[in-house]
């Protein structure tokens, strides 16, 4: 089944027409070789004319000669280059490699052609050969004067006139001229307009993805205006599906997931930039600002936070958290793929191909790419994702009624601290004092002993326990011992073995109150699973919370109802070392979700490794067994130690962390006279004072507290989403030998390709300089590839071909003035979209009817000369959605958190590390699964798979060209896929109880929603049989029709008899499936 | 065959005799078969075969380059990294080292994961296992693998596999694709390209995810990009046959919808779409009335595939009672069998749990139970059935692991880091020379003596059975001759070949 497909083509084209010379070349092409790029102009290249340069000739040496004798200085033989014109023309002792005029005398031309094996070129050992076409070529090149030409992409597009066409009637707009004089010139003639039916489906599709609702193409079609397509087209622009859609093929070229892509391939939070792809949009954002601010929006002044969210952009790449990375390594390879991606997006060069040496065709040197890295590589992002769904840099975004108060928190917040610190300052005189006096020896715990429901420490060489402020007893059992703590003069409790110290119950600590864990401890050395303190119940399934270490990971456990847990893991990056010394403190709030635990080591808040999104504290933790120190279950804390052990009833502060993880060295220094004291015990005794005992301050925290709450509330109803931060320092990059990491070499400074124009002296060298040189009026590919890609979209194949290859080794134009035509109007437009858009669809190219002739396909097989309307298979994401919204299933809300619809068991599972938070998928209920498939969550290791078969790429890279596939796997999903059975199933109802017992009706119904068109008496009557069929069947199987029409969550109209119902849906399954539905 | 549509849009009357004539030749086959027709006229063998001159549908002109070795392959990759010292690599030396620290003359100073490289030892963990030699060969093998160890003058085993990559995820990307960063081909993908399918209703390249049943195994992740076409079409891509109910995604029609009527439903698409293809002379029409024919075969042929029940209980004994289950390694072997006696060219078994940085006396023989049993049965299956002679069957991980034990070391307990300098496969038939023993490391498994075979000429030897040169085998992408060895040099190992 899935045999290369190009013998189909070739066989089609036989069966039609005898005819297969385009394709048959293709099949006879050496292994590993795409046809020569002439082949299909050749066909149609108007005959006798004068060879062009740029189409006809540079190719040819670019395939066969640059390689050695090209812009590589490593590779290149001889001193001799062929893609300059100096190169070519200039005299050599060897002699003149072009002389123009005259092919005799020109070198190229006779090493070209010599009988002499080993002085022919290329050289048999390179495998490569110029066909005796290509000789002739380049022979009647150099009669013809050898014109020679810089590569055209790199010179700035102008705007080129108009040509002259016979046909002017025909012609709608500037886009027409150019593509009939070329029609014309082949001797072929466009289709016919399409029918006002297929338009308004091709362009609802075009620019919302989705179908037109009936009522809207019956409107267009009695619409007797001039204006009416234009009209129809305006109504289309301003729908909010537009920026949908638009945004699903640019989130393809920023390369959006909802996981970080690399081994555990963990939840990433990044749906608000998705959201502002579609935001920008549908409020027309000008494509230059789109472009500045997604590359640089966090440089622009006062930006606001849409702007810095815009930054996502390149916060979208795979990044890794896997034990054991390189952070260099990883770094190198995060930078490369900015590069990549800034390469296929905006200058359509594949840059790529110089990080490990110059590049081969085109003249991009090694130290360009460097160069262009360097713009990447200053900014705050560590090379680790830490398995967190918020990597640094990351915002929180506010909800939308959020906003104002977060915004005025900010500055709430910032005034407090400027008043805490002021309060310090007035207080100092005060401190002063308190530190001389008496009160100081005194102070007996570092937090309010009210808040302080147990500690555990030792004084001298005895063990002292406090419950609640109370001293209690404790007897050391075998095995735990006293030893050395963290600080001299203090001393600790050694574990080994199995032994462990039985505490209290705390009764105070349940699943909606806040409490604390504070401890001082000694990591044992090795990888095992070590127990801190728990305090569990083992007859309820562990019920309370646990501190334990695993692979030197601490995490902090809390588990419910049934065994539910909450967890608090701490990252990878912070991973402790073995035989050391930490305090660790975990908070928890009450609130029962990932949020809601913190964790601080040595004093200051580290990050979390990501709880699985969704996950929550079910039931009570409250529970009556003894809090044990060095056991649960039957893990302990064998070779550990703990020198401080504190329990609080509320969330504890940075500043209180602080204050518990200095404690220990404070109280021996206590007796101190204060002149004998360190400067660091001073500090800590000025901590204490303004934490514990001067009044203005602590009110003043308080306050900052209550502030601080408030905040987090407002993040936690938020989301997060990630951005890119500027580093303070100038922006560089290493030349990477061969581009290894560990190779560095040559230090350079952020700058852009040598062949493009050069950055303007005025222009900053960091990133908001590089998006502003993208956008400079001389540049001569940003507003060729962008109109490229536009181009694409609409029509299936761009002017260009290679999509991100305007390099010597893309494909030429095939309308190279028509490209650079709409590359000038894009820009002289003021970048504006929906216009440029509007252009292309209103023009007579777009509305042709997509009707094939024998003549067509022999001279224009691929269309790319335009000689017909565009009709090819539409994208994963729109068959989809086409089913959902053609039923009346579709849910059509806009932005939010990625949604989960029906995937078949197992997908996740297959490939998914045991703890990642994306192991197992479970679909959501409800509205949610009938979003747009843009909402669809993306799991970069394992996408959803109903898109990937229709070619949607993994996210992993930037993509800006898909691939088109014809498959059975595609039949598959089509046919049986419960979405799209549910979907049949749905349409089928609404027929029904639209016509009760008007079978032409309800075909009008589903033929109305599903090609926009009445079906024609033979299609009525191929449908009308098969329905009797299926009936017949159905009326005698009426388990297997209430079976068939039970598929999905949604359900069916109990009104209608089962079999009929069954009957319907197969119809619409069978209608769901027509090729003229699956394409646009 | 005048058409009823008056809605017709074609204007040439060239074009419409064309078009008529093939309609005659179309519904001559009678309306029912409609679907079908098409498909025999698009892909029957002979017709095919006489268009692009290749006795495989769809394989590249002027490939194989020479005589193939192998028409097959199966390749069984341990993710993870089995630990060669304790499976392959005998170094008995290495008793008297223990705890003793890795000599700094062997480690050289070569980088280490971030997992190891900061700790303070390098203790040496030599095997708790016993190793015996065996076959003509006198190959020495660990007691945890009894089964491979009958079949040793089978085999080749290659001691001195080295690679560049020192984690998982590079590492399996690398030994698949070439390249450590995913966007390459992988290797499936690469042979259904160039060699093209043997069968008419089921994929080209398979792929099987087999279970493990220690709960302390060491697992890592794979991904889709392992089975990837990267920049060659994803009709290369691998198609990876799940273990539950649906073998294939989508395969199964909905409940309630039995076969005949989705024959019924595709014989009116058919018809519809053929209608549709008479307005609009669009060839693709007729490609995707033929995919859908193929579907329909997909959906006979599957069930087929995976129904064991007609396997003899002799074969079932060999691969043993997890053959039974479905998922579990020897399950998929079996599977793996019936795949490439059905045409199927490449079948990949990835099997997870071998990343054994701790327990690994605890851990290592419960995986090596789980795979033991299979790769013998899959052997002398092949070899019962005549196929062993052209299919090829490779096993390894993507890199090996330390000498020295990463945490703690008890003379009973140790782990193992990753250890990219060398490791060990073992291949057989497919014009493997069996009962060689290829290469040798030094005593602490740490670097190679002899013999190195670096990741790209383990890709280019399998290249060669199958009658591939890997140097003439390219595409062309981003203007460069991209190949599944790259741009480094690559040799087949002779000395492994027949």
């Amino acid at each position: 089944m899935l045999r290369p497909r190009s013998a189909l083509p070739l066989a089609v084209v036989a069966l039609l027409a005898g005819q297969f010379l385009f394709t048959s070349n293709a099949q006879q092409s050496p292994p590993g070789s795409k046809p020569p790029a002439t082949v299909t102009r050749s066909v149609v290249a108007p005959k006798a004319a004068a060879i062009d340069f740029q189409r006809e000739i540079r190719p040819i040496l670019s395939d066969n000669c640059f390689f050695c004798h090209g812009p590589d200085e490593a590779t290149r033989l001889a001193d001799l280059r062929l893609d300059t014109r100096e190169g070519l023309f200039a005299a050599r002792d060897s002699g003149t490699p072009v002389v123009p005029g005259n092919p005799a005398a020109s070198v190229l031309y006779r090493r070209i052609t010599t009988p002499e094996k080993e002085r022919l070129m290329p050289p048999v050992h390179s495998k490569k050969a110029l066909t005796d076409g290509q000789k002739d070529l380049l022979r009647r090149w150099i009669e013809q004067g050898a014109p020679w030409k810089e590569h055209w992409a790199f010179a700035t597009p102008s705007r080129p006139p108009l040509p002259a066409v016979k046909n002017a009637s025909w012609v709608r707009n500037a886009i027409d001229r150019f593509v009939l004089a070329r029609l014309e010139a082949s001797g072929l003639q466009p289709a016919v307009e399409a029918d006002r039916r297929t338009l308004a489906r091709r362009v609802s599709l075009d620019l919302a993805g989705l179908p037109p609702e009936p009522e809207a193409v019956e409107a267009f079609v009695n619409d007797k205006s001039a204006q009416a397509y234009e009209t129809f087209v305006d109504r289309l622009l301003t729908s909010k599906h537009w920026g949908e859609h638009r945004g699903r093929y640019w989130l393809d070229a920023a390369r959006y997931a909802d996981t970080h892509g690399v081994h555990l391939d963990n939840y990433r939070e990044m749906w608000p930039y998705r959201d502002w792809v579609i935001d920008a949009f549908n409020r027309n954002l000008p494509y230059d600002r789109f472009i500045i601010e997604q590359i640089a929006g966090d440089l622009i002044p006062n930006r606001t936070m849409e702007q810095q969210i815009a930054t996502g952009f390149h916060r979208c790449n795979a990044t890794t958290n896997e034990d054991g990375a390189i952070a260099d390594e990883v770094a190198a390879i995060y930078a490369k793929d900015r590069v990549d991606t800034t390469g296929s997006v905006f200058l359509g060069l594949t840059m790529g191909c110089a990080s490990c040496h110059d590049h081969k065709f085109d003249p991009i040197s090694q130290r360009d790419f460097y160069s262009l890295a360097a713009f990447f590589r200053n900014t705050t992002q560590g090379p680790l994702d830490g398995n967190v769904w918020d990597t640094p840099p990351s915002i929180v975004v506010p909800r939308p009624e959020d906003l104002a108060r977060w915004n005025q928190i900010s500055t709430e917040e910032a005034s407090l601290k400027a008043r805490l610190k002021a309060a310090r300052t007035e207080g100092e005189a005060d401190f002063a004092k308190w530190l001389d006096g008496q009160d100081r020896v005194s102070a007996s715990s570092p937090l309010e002993p009210a808040d302080e429901l147990l500690a555990l420490t030792v004084q001298g060489e005895r063990p002292r326990l406090l419950v609640k402020g109370n001293p209690v007893a404790v007897t050391l059992p075998e095995g735990v011992s006293l030893g050395d703590a963290h600080i001299a003069g203090q001393k600790a409790l050694h574990f080994s073995g199995k032994a462990f110290l039985e505490l209290p119950n705390v009764e105070a600590i349940a699943s909606d109150r806040p409490f604390s864990v504070a401890v001082w401890f000694y990591v044992p050395a090795g990888e095992d699973s070590f127990i801190v303190a728990s305090q569990s119940d083992p007859k309820s399934k562990s019920r309370g919370w646990t501190f334990e270490l695993t692979r030197r990971t601490p995490i902090f456990r809390l588990t419910g109802l049934g065994g539910r847990v909450l967890v608090a893991r701490g990252n990878i990056i912070d991973r402790l070392k073995p035989a050391a010394w930490y305090h660790i403190a975990f908070s928890y709030d009450g609130y029962r979700v990932p949020s809601s635990l913190r964790l601080f080591l040595d004093g200051k808040e580290a990050g979390l490794e990501g709880a699985g999104e969704g996950a929550q504290l079910k039931g009570e933790i409250r529970n009556f067994s003894p809090l044990q120190v060095g056991s649960q279950g039957n893990r302990y804390f064998d070779g550990g130690a703990i020198a401080d052990l504190r329990v609080y009833n509320r969330v504890l502060s940075p500043e209180d962390v602080s204050l518990l993880a200095h404690w220990a060295a404070f109280e021996l220094a206590r007796p101190k006279k204060t002149a004998a004291l360190a400067p660091n015990e001073l500090e800590g005794f000025r901590d204490y004072y303004f934490v514990r005992e001067h009044a203005d301050s602590m009110d003043l925290a308080g306050q900052l507290q209550t502030l601080r709450a408030e905040k987090l509330a407002i993040a936690r109803r938020g989301a997060v989403t990630h951005v890119q931060q500027e580093k303070e320092s100038k922006a560089h990059a290493n030349v990477l030998f061969r581009g290894m990491y560990d190779q560095p070499r040559d230090t350079v400074e952020a700058s852009t390709p040598a062949v493009l124009p050069p950055m303007g002296s005025s222009l900053p060298r960091n990133r908001m300089g590089l998006a502003r040189w993208l956008l400079d009026p001389r540049h001569p590919l940003t507003s060729r590839v962008t109109v490229n890609r536009i181009w694409q979209e609409i029509f299936g194949t761009g002017l260009v071909k290679t999509t991100d290859d305007f390099g010597s080794q893309g494909e030429a134009p095939t309308h190279p003035d028509l490209l650079d035509w709409l590359a000038v109007e894009f820009r002289e437009g003021g970048w504006d979209l929906k216009k440029f858009y509007k252009l292309l669809v209103t023009s007579a190219t777009y509305r042709q009817a997509a009707v094939s002739t024998p003549l067509k396909l022999e001279k224009d097989p691929e269309n790319r000369l335009l000689s017909r309307g565009p009709r090819f298979r539409m994208d994963a994401e729109m068959i989809r959605d086409y089913a959902l919204a053609a039923s009346g299933l579709l849910v059509p809300s806009i932005g939010g958190p990625s949604v989960k619809p029906y995937q078949p068991d197992g997908v996740w599972e297959a490939v998914a590390m045991f703890s990642s938070n994306t192991r197992f998928y479970r679909s959501d209920s409800g509205s949610n699964l009938y979003r747009r498939s843009l909402y669809s969550f993306w799991k970069r290791s394992a996408p959803p798979a109903a898109m990937e078969v229709f070619n949607a790429p993994t996210r992993e890279n930037c993509t800006v060209r898909r691939e088109r596939t014809n498959t059975p796997l595609q039949a598959l999903a089509a046919m049986n896929d419960v979405q799209m059975i549910e979907a049949a199933r749905h349409l089928a109802q609404r027929a029904l109880l639209a016509a009760p017992g008007d079978f032409d009706r309800q075909m009008r119904f589903l033929s109305a929603r599903l090609v926009a068109r009445p079906f024609d008496e033979r299609e009525r009557a191929v449908t009308r049989k098969a329905y009797e069929d299926y009936l017949r069947f159905y009326a005698g199987a009426k388990d297997e029709a209430r079976t068939l029409i039970r598929q999905g969550e949604s359900k069916p109209d109990s009104s209608l008899p089962a079999p009929e119902l069954a009957a319907m849906t197969m119809v619409a399954n069978q209608l769901l499936n027509l090729d003229e539905v699956l394409v646009k | 065959m005048k058409p009823a549509d008056s809605r017709r849009l074609f204007t040439d009357p060239v074009a419409d005799s064309v078009l008529a004539e093939t309609r005659r030749q179309f519904f001559a086959r009678g309306a029912r078969g409609l679907g079908a027709a098409a498909l025999a006229t698009l892909f029957g063998e002979d017709l095919t075969a006489a268009l692009v001159g290749n006795e495989s549908p769809g394989g590249l002109p002027g490939l194989p380059h020479f005589a193939p070795t192998a028409k097959r392959a199966i390749y069984l990759h341990m993710v993870g990294a089995p630990p060669q010292m304790d499976l392959f690599d005998y170094k008995p030396a290495m008793k008297d080292w223990y705890d003793k620290d890795l000599p700094d003359s062997i480690r050289k100073g070569q980088r280490l994961t971030t997992m190891t490289s900061g700790q303070s030892r390098f203790p040496i963990a030599p095997s708790v296992f016993k190793f015996s030699q065996h076959g003509q060969s006198g190959a020495w093998i660990s007691e945890l693998l009894p089964w491979t160890a009958k079949m040793v003058d089978e085999m080749a085993i290659i001691r001195t596999m080295h690679t560049e990559a020192i984690n998982h995820e590079p590492a399996i990307t690398f030994i698949q694709t070439g390249q450590q960063i995913a966007g390459r081909p992988c290797v499936g993908s690469w042979i259904a390209y160039g060699l093209g399918s043997m069968n008419q209703d089921l994929p080209t390249f398979v792929v099987l995810n087999a279970s493990h049943s220690h709960p302390k195994a060491g697992v890592q992740a794979i991904s889709a990009k392992l089975w990837s076409s990267g920049f060659l079409s994803s009709k290369y891509a691998g198609v990876a046959l799940r273990s539950g109910k649906d073998p294939v995604l989508f395969i199964k029609n909905p409940e309630g919808m039995p076969a005949p009527m989705r024959r019924r439903m595709l014989d009116a698409l058919g018809e519809l779409n053929q209608m549709q293809h008479d307005k609009t002379g669009d060839p693709e029409i007729r490609a995707r009335i033929a995919q859908y024919e193929m579907a329909y075969r997909m959906q006979t042929s599957v069930p087929e595939l995976t129904d064991l029940t007609k396997e003899p209980q002799s074969v079932l004994d060999w691969y043993g009672e997890d053959a039974r289950r479905a998922g579990t390694f020897a399950h998929s072997c079996l599977l793996a069998r019936r795949l490439v006696e059905r045409g199927v060219r490449f079948v990949q078994i990835y099997q997870r749990g071998w990343d054994v940085h701790r327990d690994l006396p605890e851990v290592l023989p419960a995986m090596c139970k789980d795979v033991d049993q299979g790769c013998y049965a899959l052997v002398k299956d092949l070899k019962a059935r005549g196929l062993l002679k052209d299919t090829l069957v490779i096993f390894g991980g993507e890199f090996g692991r330390t000498m020295y034990s990463q945490g703690k070391l008890t003379p009973t307990d140790y782990g193992r880091d990753h250890h990219p300098r060398c490791f060990t496969f073992w291949a057989a038939g497919g014009g493997i020379k069996g009962g060689v023993v290829h290469g040798e490391t030094d005593e602490f498994s740490y670097n190679i003596v002899r013999d190195p075979v670096h990741v790209r000429d383990l890709q280019a030897t399998i290249l060669r059975c199958f009658g591939i040169d890997h140097e003439r085998f390219a595409y062309k992408t981003q203007g460069l001759d991209a190949r599944l060895t790259g741009v480094e040099p690559a040799t087949p190992v002779k000395a492994i070949l027949a």
